[in-house]
């Protein structure tokens, strides 16, 4: 189990004990910001602890760790926020981090809790992920052993894979959220990832294929059929690509194949839904909840309660349980996303969307797993209607400018096709849309709905989180393609 | 006198040497990176402030040389406790990972024990009350502009302060350390007509508050850029010159530099390998780079190995002159460290060739494509081939016609470079980099059909 009193009791140990603090101090420190009487009065506990090794060129020559600690201390009087951070979290420092937080509220002295808050409300444990130290592992060699194998495995594939690099880190994260609402609630987060680059090169050329796995698990968690898939991955697409022709240039119909191209969703409408950008009227979706904005069959969900996925949460950064929301219903637009800021200023509630990256930063509206739900059609059927356009099984990462809509992707894993059938690999096309216009141009939706491998990340204001993408194979009848032929 | 730091360059510089003594009892050679920063931010829109912020960081890395391997390890506390466990865990995983001959400190001689420091700290107000000002007043100034044009709408205005201090030790005895300041302000702007909704920002960035640009500009030039993309729309696909604004012709040469860092060479993912001495770009180009500029944005007198850069050509007459190379990068290579563990320093990009202001740079570009914003895309490190989404403007004879958007523009960074016609007299500084706007003869616009 984890949350509830599990991590709790994690916290305790490794947060509270040894900078010498108790619940009444927490609570005593929440009294002085709590003071001026804010909507918002809330104290962030981190600690991390980081492990990672780099195989480069066939040797494990590199590895690093690093642990960090701290709190964040935030006020909310409606849409004013007040914030303050210190690493040093023993109590003088943590009294001066809330007195700081009330001289930036600049209400004047107000002190109405002088005794402090009593923090008497739990939030429930959850099974979603282990309460596990993945970083605790202090045998190197097996570190060491698992990149070894990737290099390994990666030649072993073809002669023309001339550079294999790879990284394996580790993170072991926990987290407490204590509310003046009386709410004390811990969160342990482990977190592995294996990532992998490698180069092909023939006849003079070069190309490059990457892959990587992510669990919120320990190195166990990383059987070796799912490190050869990994591999086979990574080296396929660097082999594929040496004969890549440059991309077609125009409008035309494009097929998505399952799993990270999800990601758009995420930046071509998930983006747009986020509750501060509504509540601040920027969103190119502001005003359509309850419109249309897609066509038919196309229904789109954030979930934080999916196993196995790296958005998922047991409890979101300001300690609320991750909700179900879905977004878009056969269509129509049904749901922003929220955090307990802007779900208190528009009326609504939160429904546990309040992440951040680390004690340091601001929690804000953010995405979890959020994937295209699946349709009928076979993926087979949905490649073969394509007369001629692009097929794209994997991209490098988005964009989208959240007050246009407009977003662009560019692929590392695409192919031409023509009369249904796939021509030949294309390099570095790029597609760019419009997201309500997009999404109108659905003309297909695969059975096949699959997740990203655990590698997806969001970024948003500068703070970068883990997230999970996802959607069956699907046709968009009509996208901008831009590339390097004329 | 500082407004925002908790910590003394003192407390900094005991932290690294007590790192590297410990380590040094272990028999390893180390070095001790330490770091401190203390930053105010507010954010204000509508009259109104949105965010207050007031924070602290810092951390403490250690890197440990022991027969030949290394291991590196870091820490938020500089508490003795929490130094042993750091020297602990570096020294496990030196003794783990495989050797790496390349991988050890530069020799002594090679440090910076007494090269002069180029100053870049300022003494500014910077507590939170001086941003407050500073905030509501750009955001005054950017709904007053919003005000005489019914299609603007104010967003956010900022103001920034951040005040570093780094200190730096070696178990060759090195020890030093520098302070640093950086004031920024930004303010975004939205502009609306039946076409839908574009917003845009400017921001101004430096090492003290007298040379940030004016609320009165930052709101103006925020106001023009959005108010100028309005009406968007795609061109046909076709092959065109381009003309690269500043803000963006930056990223051009920041991609440059990219190419002849000392990683990139090493792992051959540069589109420009085994450059020096050979011509990459057009021979009216010439780079400079300086590390000493006093309160330049990216001055250093010295990276995070201890070693000094030097004022000096990268680009000469479009020839590679130099690579940014660390000691560890230099070695792969065979060659010393250029003092750039840490990157570039202040770059300029200078031009023989025929230049002029922005208007004389349109009237150079004749009819094509004018670059403002990249939207995303992707340039393949090995090969060069770039791609990217750009926003822009459509100019014929001179004139701009109206703003694009939805296209995208692709070329190779090798024809790029030599395809640079002339960079103009429009020069900006955007962090590390200086340049004018950049025009290139011929790039692929993917557009409508």
């Amino acid at each position: 189990m984890n949350g509830g009193d599990t991590a709790l009791d994690r916290a305790q140990a490794r947060l509270l004990g040894p900078a010498g603090l108790d619940e009444a101090a927490i609570g005593r420190a929440l009294g002085v910001m709590a003071g001026g009487g804010a909507d918002i009065a809330e104290l962030y506990f981190e600690t991390t602890s980081l492990r990672s090794w780099q195989l480069e060129g066939g040797r494990v020559t590199q590895g690093s760790f690093s642990m960090r600690q701290g709190v964040g201390a935030r006020s909310a009087h409606r849409g004013q926020v007040s914030f303050a951070h210190s690493a040093d979290i023993r109590e003088g420092a943590l009294l001066d981090t809330a007195r700081a937080v009330r001289t930036l509220e600049r209400r004047g002295e107000v002190a109405s809790h002088p005794h402090g808050i009593a923090l008497n409300r739990r939030a429930p444990a959850h099974a979603l992920y282990p309460a596990i130290d993945p970083v605790a592992v202090d045998d190197a060699t097996a570190w060491i052993a698992i990149l070894k194998r990737i290099d390994e495995l990666a030649r072993s594939t073809d002669p023309r894979i001339v550079r294999v690099d790879a990284n394996v880190r580790a993170t072991d994260t926990t987290i407490l959220v204590a509310e003046a609402d009386g709410l004390l609630a811990g969160d342990v987060r482990p977190l592995t990832i294996l990532s992998m680059v490698v180069i092909a090169e023939q006849n003079g050329q070069r190309a490059r294929g990457q892959a990587g796995l992510g669990r919120r698990a320990g190195l166990d968690g990383f059987p070796a059929d799912a490190v050869e898939a990994m591999v086979k991955t990574a080296a396929t697409m660097a082999l594929t690509n040496l004969d890549a022709i440059a991309a077609p240039v125009g409008e035309m119909p494009i097929v998505l194949g399952p799993g990270y191209p999800g990601v758009l969703f995420h930046e071509a409408v998930g983006h747009g839904l986020e509750g501060d950008h509504h509540r601040k009227h920027l969103s190119a979706f502001d005003g359509k909840v309850g419109e249309r904005i897609a066509a038919p069959g196309v229904t789109v969900i954030d979930d934080g309660g999916l196993p196995g996925r790296l958005g998922s949460l047991g409890i979101d950064d300001e300690g609320s349980a991750p909700d179900r929301t879905v977004l878009v219903e056969d269509g129509m637009l049904t749901g922003l996303m929220q955090d307990r800021l802007n779900a208190g200023l528009m009326n609504a509630r939160s429904t546990g969307n309040g992440r951040r990256q680390s004690y340091a930063h601001l929690p804000m509206p953010r995405m979890t797993n959020t994937f295209l739900a699946n349709g009928t059609a076979d993926p087979a059927d949905i490649i073969a209607s394509i007369d001629r356009g692009i097929y794209a099984t994997e991209f490098d990462g988005g964009q989208v400018d959240i007050v246009t809509g407009r977003f662009n992707f560019t692929t590392i894993a695409a192919w031409l096709v023509e009369k249904g059938k796939l021509v030949a690999p294309v390099r570095g096309a790029t597609l760019i849309g419009v997201g309500h216009e997009a999404l109108r141009h659905i003309s297909m939706i695969g059975n096949d709905l699959d997740f990203d491998t655990g590698m997806a990340t969001c970024g948003k204001q500068g703070q970068q989180l883990h997230v999970s993408v996802g959607q069956p194979t699907l046709r968009i009848d009509r996208m901008m393609v831009g590339g390097q032929a004329g | 006198m500082t407004q925002l730091l908790s910590q003394t360059e003192a407390e900094l510089r005991d932290a690294a040497q007590l790192a590297v003594e410990l380590a040094s009892k272990r028999g390893a050679r180390a070095r001790a990176s330490v770091h401190h920063e203390g930053i105010a931010k507010i954010a204000v829109r509508g009259g109104e402030v949105e965010t207050a912020e007031r924070s602290g960081s810092q951390g403490l890395g250690l890197t440990v040389f022991h027969d030949g391997r290394r291991g590196s390890a870091s820490t938020a506390a500089f508490d003795r406790a929490s130094i042993e466990r750091l020297v602990e865990e570096a020294m496990l995983i030196a003794d783990h990972v495989q050797p790496d001959p390349d991988a050890d400190m530069p020799q002594a001689e090679s440090l910076a024990f007494a090269a002069p420091m180029p100053v870049i700290y300022a003494d500014s107000p910077r507590g939170p009350e001086t941003l407050l000002e500073a905030a509501t007043t750009l955001d005054r100034v950017a709904n007053d502009i919003a005000a005489s044009d019914k299609r603007l709408r104010a967003g956010e205005s900022v103001a920034v302060a951040i005040e570093g201090l780094w200190a730096l030790a070696t178990s060759d005895g090195f020890c030093r350390s520098v302070m640093r300041s950086n004031d920024s302000r930004w303010t975004v702007m939205l502009a609306q007509d039946e076409g839908g909704s574009i917003s845009d920002f400017c921001q101004s960035q430096a090492r003290r508050v007298e040379d940030l640009l004016s609320a009165e500009r930052l709101a103006t030039i925020a106001a023009e850029r959005a108010r100028r993309s309005l009406g968007a729309k795609a061109v046909d696909s076709r092959r065109c010159p381009v003309l690269f604004e500043p803000r963006t012709a930056a990223t051009l040469v920041g991609e440059l530099a990219g190419a002849l860092t000392g990683a990139a060479q090493y792992r051959r993912m540069s589109f420009l390998p085994d450059p020096i001495g050979r011509q990459v770009a057009a021979a009216h180009l010439s780079l400079h780079e300086d590390p000493f500029e006093v309160l330049g944005l990216a001055s250093g007198g010295l990276d995070s190995e201890g070693i000094a850069g030097s004022s000096r050509a990268i680009l000469r007459d479009g020839v590679v002159e130099g690579l940014f190379l660390s000691s560890f990068s230099g070695r792969k290579l065979g060659l010393a460290s250029t003092g750039n563990a840490d990157g570039f320093y202040n770059l300029r990009l200078n031009s023989t060739a025929e230049s002029g202001d922005w208007d004389a740079m349109l009237r150079m570009l004749g009819t094509g494509l004018v670059v403002t914003q990249f939207q995303g895309g992707k340039t393949d490190p090995a090969s060069g081939n770039w791609t990217q989404a750009v926003r822009g403007l459509w100019v014929e004879d001179g004139q701009v016609v109206h703003a694009v958007n939805d296209v995208t523009l692709a070329s190779n960074m090798n024809a790029m470079l030599n395809g640079i016609v002339a960079v103009g007299s429009d020069v900006e500084r955007l962090g590390a980099i200086r340049t004018g706007s950049i025009l290139i003869d011929d790039m692929q616009v993917g557009g409508r059909a």
